[in-house]
């Protein structure tokens, strides 16, 4: 499979024969791919494909079992325990279950994630740039609310909020979408755009075929483990096969 | 004109307190918090560990109070009485003295004369009826020679029994296999303590292992948080080790004042019975157990913890 690189630009995340096999079951097989800063792009493909795999190799959650994965230069597949932390501030995380502390607010939870990330950032720069992540996700003004008194769409908002606060160079999102309506879920898309269009790779993987089909974005389809298709911007067509798998 | 530069004050220690103030927050602050949180769960560690110090603490102080009674057994067993003949003459006793004086295993030779001996019994439980029984005096003169080295009072013993101004019944005083029977023994109290002990601390090490088990699963959203956001290992585990020396701190704390108390109790109570048991156990010494008891805590909790989390935590 070739990777497909816009220019001369430096990929952010790179899949050089990647493979990864779980006892006797192979999740990921020969898998090649890029992707550039400022791309978003979708990875699509029926339950079991390999989509979480392939975003916890980037997270170095785990180690391939054959390959090469660089994530913003950093060789993740040799990477050491003990410097793996040093990989996930630069890649940002979205789950589909949010992973909000509860007994923290909305904003506290974005500092959280800011301070122990770099013990450096004092108090005052942490909330200072937690508010203005808030805003940007449209939640200036429910700072000071406690998870369980926001709306699924609004503590989405906060884990991506918290998920791109330290300026990562890579966002994940695992079915960030898969817990909220298709109103609420177009509003948590909308957001990946504009993150993207800041310069930050996204790469979200999904099973909603219509925000796929509309979004008209790169879209890389992983079927038993192998990436069979990677179409790119404005070529995904009605992606009637998707709906199908 | 040319411009001026104006630098920030004291960055570098705005920065050094900034990062003081955070790790001082994530590591010490959360522990204390989640520990007094969990303290129910806390309890049964706590409790064992406290127990595990005490007997710590006191089988600490009876080896060292056997360590200084096997000292002072040493230097008995290598003083060496060597009883006189009533019939023996001065130039004999004078001969034999010169002898072993020059001897270079020898430390010291001391002349008692019959007199003296009788004092010496008096001082003696039960000895004083048994010279006041007799109307002359029982006890023989000696020569007490100090031996430097304990294996050599034996060879020592050999070379003076046949001497002319040595007494032919009760020649010596040396019983040969008395100080390895009393090291036996001592051997055979410190092999059982270490074993009790070790056997108290694998159950203290168990329960506070699966304390922490018990936070790091109630503590897991936190800890993945953590951990996706690039808080580096140290940081993630740091709270849990905390959490388990401010266990093992109070357990040695309490244990430290009960075994300073207990000590304290046995010295005033019995002060005379207690110096001859436990020779050597002073305040101060069971002041220096108690403070040992509390660093032994600390260090036993945050190791349990340690161990608790290289088993339950994921990297």
């Amino acid at each position: 499979m070739r990777p497909i690189i816009a220019g001369e630009v430096r990929p952010i995340v790179e899949f050089r024969a990647v493979s990864k096999v779980y006892e006797s079951r192979r999740a990921l097989d020969d898998v090649h791919l890029a992707l550039a800063p400022g791309e978003l792009a979708f990875l699509v493909g029926p339950s079991g494909a390999g989509k979480t795999t392939l975003l916890k190799l980037i997270n170095r959650e785990i180690r391939p079992t054959k390959g090469e994965v660089i994530v913003a230069g950093i060789a993740a597949h040799q990477l050491k325990a003990s410097r793996v932390a040093e990989l996930r501030r630069r890649v940002g995380v979205v789950f589909q279950d949010y992973k909000l502390l509860p007994r923290l607010t909305a904003l506290e939870n974005v500092a959280f994630g800011l301070q122990v990330g770099d013990l450096r950032i004092a108090d005052k720069e942490a909330l200072d740039r937690s508010l203005d992540a808030l805003e940007a996700v449209g939640l200036g003004d429910r700072g000071d609310a406690f998870p369980h008194q926001l709306s699924g769409g609004q503590q989405q908002r906060v884990a991506v909020a918290r998920a791109v606060v330290a300026q990562p160079a890579l966002l994940i999102a695992d079915e960030p979408t898969g817990n909220l309506d298709l109103e609420t879920a177009w509003e948590i898309m909308d957001l990946f755009e504009d993150i993207a269009a800041w310069g930050t790779a996204v790469l979200v993987a999904t099973h909603n075929v219509e925000i796929v089909t509309r979004l008209q974005r790169r879209v890389l389809t992983l079927v038993h483990g192998r990436l069979v298709r990677d179409q790119p911007a404005g070529q995904t067509g009605r992606m009637a096969w998707l709906a199908s798998s | 004109m040319a411009g001026v530069l104006v630098k920030g004050r004291f960055p570098r220690r705005r920065l050094v307190q900034t990062v003081a103030t955070n790790l001082f927050r994530h590591l010490f602050q959360s522990a204390a918090r989640s520990w007094a949180r969990n303290v129910g769960g806390t309890a049964p560690a706590l409790g064992s560990m406290t127990l595990l110090l005490v007997m710590s603490g006191l089988v600490g102080l009876t080896g060292f109070a056997l360590h200084n009674l096997e000292q002072i057994e040493a230097s008995q067993a290598s003083l060496l009485h060597v009883y006189l003949r009533d019939s023996a003459t001065d130039v004999e006793i004078a001969s034999l003295q010169n002898r072993l004086t020059s001897d270079p295993r020898v430390a010291g030779v001391t002349y008692v004369t019959k007199a003296e001996a009788l004092q010496r019994a008096q001082r003696i439980p039960g000895l004083p009826q048994l010279a006041d029984a007799s109307e002359s005096n029982p006890f023989p003169a000696s020569l007490d020679v100090q031996v430097k080295n304990i294996q050599d009072v034996a060879a020592i013993d050999g070379s003076v029994r046949d001497d002319l101004a040595v007494d032919e019944l009760y020649p010596t005083s040396y019983d040969r296999g008395a100080y390895q029977r009393i090291q036996a023994v001592l051997l055979g109290a410190a092999v059982a303590g270490i074993a009790f002990l070790g056997l108290l601390g694998f159950v203290a090490v168990m329960v506070t292992m699966n304390s922490i088990k018990i936070a790091v699963h109630a503590r897991r959203d936190e800890i993945t948080i953590m951990q996706l956001v690039g808080a580096p290992r140290w940081m993630v585990r740091g709270p849990f080790v905390v959490e388990g020396a401010i266990t093992g701190a109070l357990a040695g704390v309490i244990a430290g004042v009960i075994t300073f108390a207990l000590t304290l109790a046995g010295i005033s109570s019995a002060s005379g019975a207690f110096t001859q048991f436990a020779p050597g156990v002073t305040v101060t010494v069971a002041g220096v157990t108690a403070a040992a008891v509390v660093v032994v805590g600390l260090c036993l909790g945050s190791g349990s913890s340690l161990i608790s989390l290289r088993r339950h935590m994921e990297t």
